[in-house]
């Protein structure tokens, strides 16, 4: 394929690349053409040997790598070309894409459209400031565990996991299962990060502490980590004099949240919502520069790969039909604002022509409230978390009644009696 | 009579629910659930508290040192760790497909160790 | 190991030591520096703010002090010195901010004791003009006190050049040597380290936090030294276009030091709070996090705790208790002949060049001859950034070499080729790979590369990837090999 011909290309090769691109061809796009930094398709899926990915996708409870294959066998069945071991380095606003690998050095290409699907990325040390020394053995939950499933290291063997994110919670089974002594999760917040369900399979079945609004003050050790020394904290997340402990440890990892891959989208110059964290889209995953679109976690972060996929594959099919028409009409009018006790909503904002489904992010965890859109929906809830998504379906035929009328929907929780 | 605690998974209220068991390991009572798919859970995780066993193996003579493998249905979570250690004697050799299993019945539970990706380098 | 002999013993491979070996190479000399860490500049060095100053930029400048005189005959020594080992050096200019009439008429009257001695660069401000150079500063600022002429630079990379270039034209480089005993003998000195003996005639002792401690193995302590723990914090690079200029503020609490400055690589570096500490403890805490982000708050309101990538402490040495402008040392010692201290605490860097010319005449008055070496070159080419060169240029080197084809790391652009270059040039460390390269230095903080750059490193040192450090010594990254723990026969 000349790189001049690319109709759609795809940034990123994860459940939301594959799923983008592969969407893109079925929907009659020729040159489909993925861009993937490693060496192999898949994205982080391959380091996530645990289950629980698929359920809702294939209806199956599959683990990282195996959900990964489906796409790649579909990937290859289709013709979708790749470009493996290739770094997308820049972006302009007018599509303009340069990439660079060890075999052409920098290739350069101006695709009709664009998927940008590069994921995201985890929260680091420097960006907690924690106190303290400045040795070895302090990792991202994500890089200790890329560490312990794919490239065969034990970063040590006593470890204490900041921050209750989903993976921090699967590395703390894994690394049980491989002989690592977890001496504690601990938590700032009164609530675990994660999902229930690795709350109970991760923490719970292998008697690991959990320390709820705890965090590290200071780590210890000029060398390698000896300690950490951790507190509780008030109200405000301060840590509360008299209740400092030290644990004695080699490692420390931090879980303490992900946060979408921004580098190329910031570079590309699209409109950056910084409560959802990626792009500002809209119900057909365009960003605000026409032709560059988005999907899974570069948009905002999902709970679900399932979801990833879902998403992405909105953004692989418009890509698809910008690519063959050109024009894609006219854009959304009907702007979504997070009201009370939401955080974000995705998309940030939707036409009202077309069924649609939002995302939408708690703030913090309150029992029994109704969830209200603007006058168009409302649903009641035992509890809302902020680690659990909340997925909302608008039909097309309650927005018609919006249409030329309404230029923004206010989404909001409040508290509400749930009937016994 | 005794008393078991179980955190249902079910949805993110994470109702913790109490079992009171009987002489004859029955389930006597349950208090604590929101919920009928609630209290259904928490009685099947009481009589057989099950998981998908997930880990990887090393390899020989390949540029991946590891290889990921699972079982292919669940088994009693008392056993995982027994199944981690079982794995370590095993070395997987290229080739070899996704879905292969590489150890059968893996402590009698009756689930098979299978391989979760290709390895054919 | 045998007895390694030369004239000249270095101690310390930071930027004074590096800048004082460069100097030497220039004659016929044997030297040997000797640095106890794994790579050049993380002492002192690192702490610096990057700023390259002439001196009279604070209220409390002391113009009769020798350390202004360094530092002021450095000044035109800099930029050509930066040209010739090819390394970044900018001049962004100084922005000291005027809050009210009394600060005003403080910057006028240092502004008059600048011109007396010849600094005439500086230059009043009004608030439109300040807000048009930096439209974020705070409103509170009524105007400033402009110096065109300070410029940055990135001082770990300048160290690292210096030290190249002095072991091109011949000066021996030792890591992770630290000094552990001298003896005196009649006309030389036994200088015991971890790498066994090494014999010399004089001794340059540039051993930054350390630089008293050394002198007393000889019993030369003619001064007294502070330790003073400094803190910097980075700001992500997306914010790099905030400001332009290096700009301070009269800190409003004494131990303190309000500045915020572009660095080299297009981040923003903000340091605040300057307090004794003990030494060696590097550790920095929440308080002085806070005060830090306050501080710098005051010039910029704008900014973001959520911004900060990374924060860090670092020593200087200062000669005064109340930390505030002080002395520095550049002496043959009293007792003993043919060691030479030398410490400048704040302004290592902005002092550096004069600073190797004195410390070379000082040897010779000690009795060092000094012939000048004919194969010496002032030159030192830098690798090549790929993400600062053009398309072609970029497709050229990939051409050459398809390693710098491959990104390992990618907030910052850092290449597999730039790795491989690194160790080339020297480096061992996952720090020393961060340090002379970037990788891993950008908004992730190696979350993606570490692992990749591990395993680049274990490759070309040849040595398992368990064996690959941080910083050197104890310092190991990976523990254990997965399964190893479980007892897998590997």
């Amino acid at each position: 394929m000349k790189y001049s011909d690319v109709d759609v290309a795809v940034i990123g090769s994860g459940p939301a690349g594959m799923a983008a691109a592969i969407k893109a061809k079925e929907e009659g796009a020729e040159h489909v053409l993925i861009l993937e930094r490693q060496e192999q398709l898949g994205g982080l899926l391959h380091q996530c040997v645990h289950n629980g990915f698929g359920l809702l996708y294939f209806g199956q409870d599959l683990t990282g790598p195996e959900y990964a294959h489906r796409f790649v066998e579909k990937v290859r069945d289709l013709g979708i070309e790749v470009l493996l071991e290739t770094m997308v380095i820049r972006i302009s606003g007018d599509r303009k894409l340069t990439a660079a690998n060890s075999r052409e050095g920098t290739i350069f290409l101006r695709p009709k459209s664009i998927v940008l699907a590069m994921g995201c990325r985890e929260r680091s040390r420097g960006q907690l400031s924690i106190p303290g020394t400045r040795p070895a053995g302090i990792f991202t939950a994500g890089t200790a565990q890329r560490l312990v499933n794919v490239e065969g290291f034990i970063p040590g063997r006593k470890v204490v996991i900041l921050g209750s994110g989903d993976i921090g919670m699967i590395m703390a089974r894994r690394l049980t299962l491989e002989g690592v002594e977890v001496k504690a999760v601990v938590e700032i917040l009164p609530y675990i990060g994660g999902l229930i369900r690795n709350e109970v399979q991760c923490l719970y079945d292998f008697h690991i502490p959990i320390l709820l609004e705890h965090t590290v003050i200071q780590i210890h050790g000029e060398q390698r980590v000896k300690a950490v020394t951790i507190a509780k904290v008030d109200k405000n997340k301060r840590p509360v004099d008299g209740t400092e402990q030290n644990i004695e440890c080699d490692t420390l990892l931090l879980s303490v949240g992900l946060i979408p891959e921004n580098e190329l989208s910031r570079m590309a110059g699209v409109d950056l919502d910084p409560l959802a964290g990626g792009p500002v889209v809209d119900e057909r995953r365009e960003t605000s520069i026409p032709g560059i679109f988005a999907g899974g976690n570069v948009v905002h972060v999902h709970d679900l790969v399932d979801d990833v996929s879902w998403e992405a594959e909105i953004a692989g099919a418009w890509a698809a039909k910008l690519a063959q028409k050109g024009d894609l009409g006219k854009k959304g009018k009907i702007i979504l604002r997070p009201g009370r006790n939401i955080r974000s909503i995705v998309p940030q904002t939707i036409s009202g022509q077309n069924d649609v489904t939002l995302y939408i992010r708690i703030k913090e965890m309150e029992e029994k409230v109704q969830l209200r859109i603007g006058a168009i929906y409302n649903q009641a809830f035992r509890v809302v978390k902020p680690s659990e998504i909340i997925k909302v379906n608008l039909l097309q035929k309650e927005l018609n009644s919006l249409r030329g009328k309404t230029t923004e929907l206010i989404a909001e929780c409040e508290p509400f009696d749930l009937p016994a | 009579m005794i008393e078991e605690k179980i955190i249902c998974i079910g949805c993110p209220l994470g109702c913790e629910t109490t079992l009171k068991i009987g002489d004859q390991a029955e389930v006597v009572k349950i208090t604590g659930y929101k919920c009928k798919e609630g209290r259904q859970y928490v009685v099947e995780e009481y009589r057989s508290p099950v998981r998908i066993f997930t880990a990887t193996i090393l390899t020989e003579k390949s540029a991946r040192p590891l290889l990921p493998v699972r079982t292919d249905r669940p088994i009693l979570k008392s056993k995982l760790k027994e199944a981690a250690l079982t794995l370590v004697r095993f070395k997987a050799k290229s080739p070899v497909r996704i879905g292969q299993v590489i150890l059968p019945n893996i402590l009698n539970t009756g689930a098979d160790v299978i391989a979760t990706d290709d390895l054919l380098d | 190991m045998g007895q390694m002999e030369t004239e000249v013993l270095i101690i310390g491979g930071g930027v004074l030591g590096a800048v004082v070996a460069r100097e030497l190479s220039r004659y016929k000399v044997d030297v040997i520096l000797v640095e106890k860490e794994a790579d050049f500049g993380w002492g002192s060095t690192k702490t610096n703010m990057c700023i390259v100053c002439q001196g009279a930029d604070t209220l409390e400048f002391r113009p009769e002090y020798h350390r202004s005189k360094l530092v002021w005959d450095s000044m035109p020594l800099t930029e050509p010195l930066c040209q010739e080992i090819d390394v970044p050096f900018k001049r962004v200019g100084e922005l000291a901010l005027i809050r009210n009439n009394e600060e005003l008429s403080k910057f006028q009257k240092l502004k008059s004791r600048a011109e007396k001695i010849g600094i005439g660069s500086h230059k009043f401000l009004d608030q439109e003009t300040l807000r048009q150079m930096e439209p974020h500063v705070t409103r509170q600022a009524i105007g400033a006190l402009y110096d065109p002429n300070i410029a940055i630079v990135d001082p770990v990379r300048l160290t690292i050049a210096l030290v190249e270039n002095a072991g091109q034209n011949g000066v021996k480089v030792m890591r992770e040597t630290e000094v552990l005993g001298i003896s005196q003998k009649v006309n030389e000195f036994e200088v015991e380290t971890n790498r066994g003996p090494i014999k010399c005639r004089f001794i340059v002792n540039a051993a930054g936090t350390s630089v008293d401690r050394i002198a007393r193995l000889v019993n030369s302590d003619d001064f007294v030294l502070y330790p003073i723990r400094g803190y910097v914090g980075i700001f992500d690079k997306n914010l790099g276009g905030l400001i332009e200029h290096e700009i301070h503020m009269r800190p409003d609490a004494p131990g303190q030091m309000n500045i915020i400055t572009p660095s080299v690589h297009g981040n923003l570096f903000f340091g605040t709070t300057m307090q004794p500490a003990r030494r060696g403890d590097y550790s920095t805490t929440r308080r002085i996090a806070q005060i830090g982000l306050q501080n710098v708050r005051k010039i910029i309101p704008d900014l973001s705790e959520k911004d900060i990538i990374n924060s860090f402490a670092g020593f200087l040495m200062f000669r005064n208790w109340e930390v505030g402008w002080h002395e520095c040392v550049v002496q043959a010692s009293l007792k003993v002949p043919r060691f030479i201290s030398i410490c400048i605490g704040y302004p290592g860097v902005s002092a550096a060049p004069a600073t190797a010319r004195e410390v070379t005449e000082l040897l010779r008055r000690e009795g060092l001859r000094l012939e000048t070496n004919p194969g010496f070159s002032p030159f030192r080419k830098a690798p090549p950034v790929f993400n600062k060169l053009s398309e072609e240029e970029q497709m050229e080197l990939v051409t050459k070499d398809p390693g710098y084809g491959h990104v390992v790391c990618r907030c910052e652009t850092v290449t597999e080729g730039e790795i491989v270059e690194a160790l080339r040039h020297g480096a061992t460390t996952l720090d020393g790979i961060k340090f002379r390269t970037r990788a891993g230095m950008g908004r992730c903080q190696g979350g993606f590369c570490t692992p990749r750059v591990v395993k680049i490193l274990a490759r070309e040192l040849g040595i398992p990837e368990e064996k690959i450090t941080k910083k050197g010594r104890e310092s190991r990254i990976l523990l254990y090999k997965t399964k190893e723990l479980l007892g897998a026969e590997l």
